[in-house]
């Protein structure tokens, strides 16, 4: 038997009853569709893109997202250009499936902090976004490889001065993006 | 076609080699069907998550105008309800502070005999969370029996805002604290700062009210982030208790703020009314016990001036889901510094409790400082008595000793250790200790005009026992002998 033929009688469920075999791929079926709801729901594809939008799929972000929004980094740069590496396309795709899977499981134990900080391996990320963009205002003064400090040790408020994620007044908090769903609700064409 | 590739297969009688025996669907039926329920979790989970952002606020069952059961208001905000609960917790120490019930007395026997002949000097422990007002009150041993003001409910719970409606404020205050026993079993809670029906603050207690007016100040015109310390305003001060035929005012609480709400404007309110809680019977000096001016005191200090409420640090804002709302387990906030110092102060929490602790810590010392000399000076003052000094010659010492002893006390009632507004703290306690030290040079002075000579032996006062027996010696009779 070829490779080629085990797979084929493992895809055709070969040698069990047909009740069985029709049973088995309706289920498959369920299962995949599903799946494809969890994907449609999560908003699964925004995560592959840069939008801001994305982010606040999950409402902890809501504040981040309004105080970028009310910020002067709004008009040069969105989250994934400070929060994710950008040396190549391996890494940043890495960098994102690993945070990802990390606040997907917080969120869901509902286990977020209140006030959030940085995690040891965001800091030297965001460090080197930010100087990425502006090397040009530290080469004279020789911070853009000091270690010790990070610009926002005394750039506190990037994210505004008061930091939580109940800082926002709701007002300025958006709605979360629209999951796909809203179709069906009336008069939302 | 080869040969099956275990014996097992080998011996199935129809089945072909590769395929699969009966028990494998089976098993693809359990294993489809676990992901199924496991992906169908997750696909609840983001949706129930996606629609408790949008969620509005549901208002079960209306809420009556003086509705004193906080678990009916709980019924409408859970949240809010919960965290309420937990001022029921009565373990929680800081270094200072915390919901623990401190004794004060024994670790600090000092204060037994600046409290001599008050109930203060009888017990002086840490107040428990909000939820134990109402049993501790009618536990504690300053309550005297079998009469004693009505006055002292007047903080403790959510009865009384309906009881001073039913009865009428003078009235209300002039009553026997044991006949309202019956009328009033729910503890400080939801009915003391919201409205029932919009949840807005409000100022249930008139004190307050007529403390702003006495000021010429409107207490309506406050700001909401104003509102949000002037509700603990209603308790969290200085207050003393008026009794006036002529106005038929008895036991009416009042706050002393006519000239303002410093130290200095409000010592001299009581000097002008002549004003004392007790006459502390080894000195024989008139004291004003400050009860707890946590307000006055945090207006001095700069989280006040940068606006910050009391509700900003001691209940923060969480978010649970997409709804926001404020923490109402009240509470140190060095026991939840991630969620109230953090906000604004981004440094780790290690950091922030060693600066917290590093104030309290300097205060906790200037205030060990400036009691040693009130202690030294009540005896000074004793042992001019014992050498035969009369009171009109005491009296400048006495009225420095009085200021001096207000001052601390203005400090050490208030709970904090000094972090409410530590620079206006080690001020109070410099000035303390120094009047006090005025108040002992004066009797030295006094002594050597009469021609004592000999230096006055202050008794042992090292244990709450020895502190307290020396205290009764003066309270019941001329005094432990001070001078040999």
């Amino acid at each position: 038997m070829t490779a080629m033929e085990r797979v084929m009688s493992i895809l055709t469920l070969r040698g069990l009853p047909r009740f069985w075999q029709v049973s088995i791929y309706a289920m498959v079926g369920v299962a995949v569709g599903v799946g494809l709801f969890v994907v449609r729901v999560a908003n699964a594809t925004s995560y592959l893109s840069d939008s801001p939008e994305t982010c606040m799929n999950c409402h902890v972000m809501s504040d981040a997202y309004a105080s970028w929004q009310r910020g002067s980094h709004r008009h040069v740069a969105v989250c994934t250009d400070c929060h994710v590496p950008h040396e190549n396309l391996v890494a940043k795709y890495a960098y994102k499936a690993r945070d990802g899977m990390k606040h997907s499981y917080v969120f869901t134990m509902r286990a977020e902090p209140q006030v959030m900080e940085l995690s040891k391996g965001a800091i030297p990320v965001v460090q080197s976004n930010c100087v990425k963009c502006h090397s040009d205002q530290l080469t004279m003064i020789r911070l853009a490889t000091t270690s010790e400090r990070k610009c926002w040790d005394c750039h506190s408020n990037i994210h505004g001065s008061v930091r939580s994620l109940s800082a926002s007044p709701p007002s300025l908090r958006p709605g979360l993006p629209d999951a796909g769903l809203d179709w069906i609700k009336k008069g939302n064409q | 076609m080869t040969t099956g590739r275990t014996p097992n297969q080998a011996k199935g009688s129809s089945r072909q080699t590769g395929a699969f025996p009966l028990w494998a669907g089976a098993a693809i039926v359990l294993l489809v069907a676990a992901v199924v329920v496991l992906l169908g979790l997750l696909a609840f989970s983001i949706v129930e998550r996606r629609w408790e952002a949008q969620r509005p606020a549901l208002v079960v069952t209306p809420i009556a105008e003086w509705e004193p059961n906080n678990a009916v208001w709980g019924q409408n905000y859970p949240r809010e309800y919960e965290s309420y609960l937990k001022t029921r917790m009565d373990t929680s120490k800081t270094k200072f502070g915390g919901a623990f019930p401190r004794d004060y007395l024994e670790g600090d026997p000092y204060q037994v005999i600046l409290f001599a002949g008050y109930g203060f000097g009888k017990e002086y422990l840490q107040a428990r969370g909000h939820y134990h007002a109402v049993e501790d009150v009618t536990k504690t041993k300053r309550i005297k029996v079998p009469v004693n003001a009505a006055t002292c409910w007047t903080c403790k719970s959510t009865d009384v805002p309906r009881l001073m409606d039913k009865m009428g404020v003078k009235e209300f205050y002039a009553a026997n604290f044991h006949d309202l026993k019956g009328e009033i079993t729910h503890p400080i809670g939801c009915q003391d700062c919201h409205d029932p029906e919009t949840m807005k603050l409000r100022i249930t207690r008139p004190a307050l009210r007529e403390g702003f007016a006495a000021m010429g100040r409107d207490i309506n015109e406050a700001t909401h982030q104003e509102m949000r310390s002037l509700v603990c305003a209603q308790c969290h001060v200085e207050y003393y208790f008026k009794t006036d035929a002529a106005a038929g005012l008895k036991n009416y609480l009042t706050l002393p703020w006519s000239k303002g709400t410093t130290v200095e404007a409000m010592l001299e309110y009581y000097d002008e009314i002549e004003f004392s809680d007790y006459v502390n019977p080894i000195s024989g000096t008139p004291i004003v016990k400050p009860q707890h001016p946590d307000y006055e005191l945090y207006l001095t200090g700069v989280h006040s001036y940068r606006d910050v409420s009391c509700a900003d640090c001691h209940m923060p804002y969480r978010t649970e889901g997409g709804v926001k709302f404020t923490d109402h387990h009240v509470q140190s906030p060095l026991l939840n510094i991630s969620n109230s110092c953090a906000v604004c102060h981004r440094w780790s929490e290690d950091e922030i409790r060693g600066r917290v602790e590093g104030i309290q810590a300097k205060v906790s010392g200037a205030m060990m400082e400036a009691e040693e000399a009130l202690v030294q000076a009540h005896f000074d003052i004793a042992a001019a008595v014992q050498a035969g000094a009369m009171d009109e010659v005491l009296k400048a010492a006495r009225q420095s000793l009085r200021h001096a002893q207000f001052r601390w006390d203005y400090v050490s009632a208030t709970n904090g250790m000094g972090f409410h507004s530590p620079q206006e703290s080690m001020r109070l306690l410099g000035e303390a200790a120094n009047l006090a030290q005025q108040a002992r040079l004066e009797v030295a002075r006094l002594l050597a005009r009469i021609g004592v000579t000999v230096t006055p032996q202050y008794p042992d006062v090292s244990t709450r026992q020895k502190a307290w027996d020396v205290a009764q010696t003066f309270i019941k009779g001329d005094g432990t002998k001070l001078f040999p």
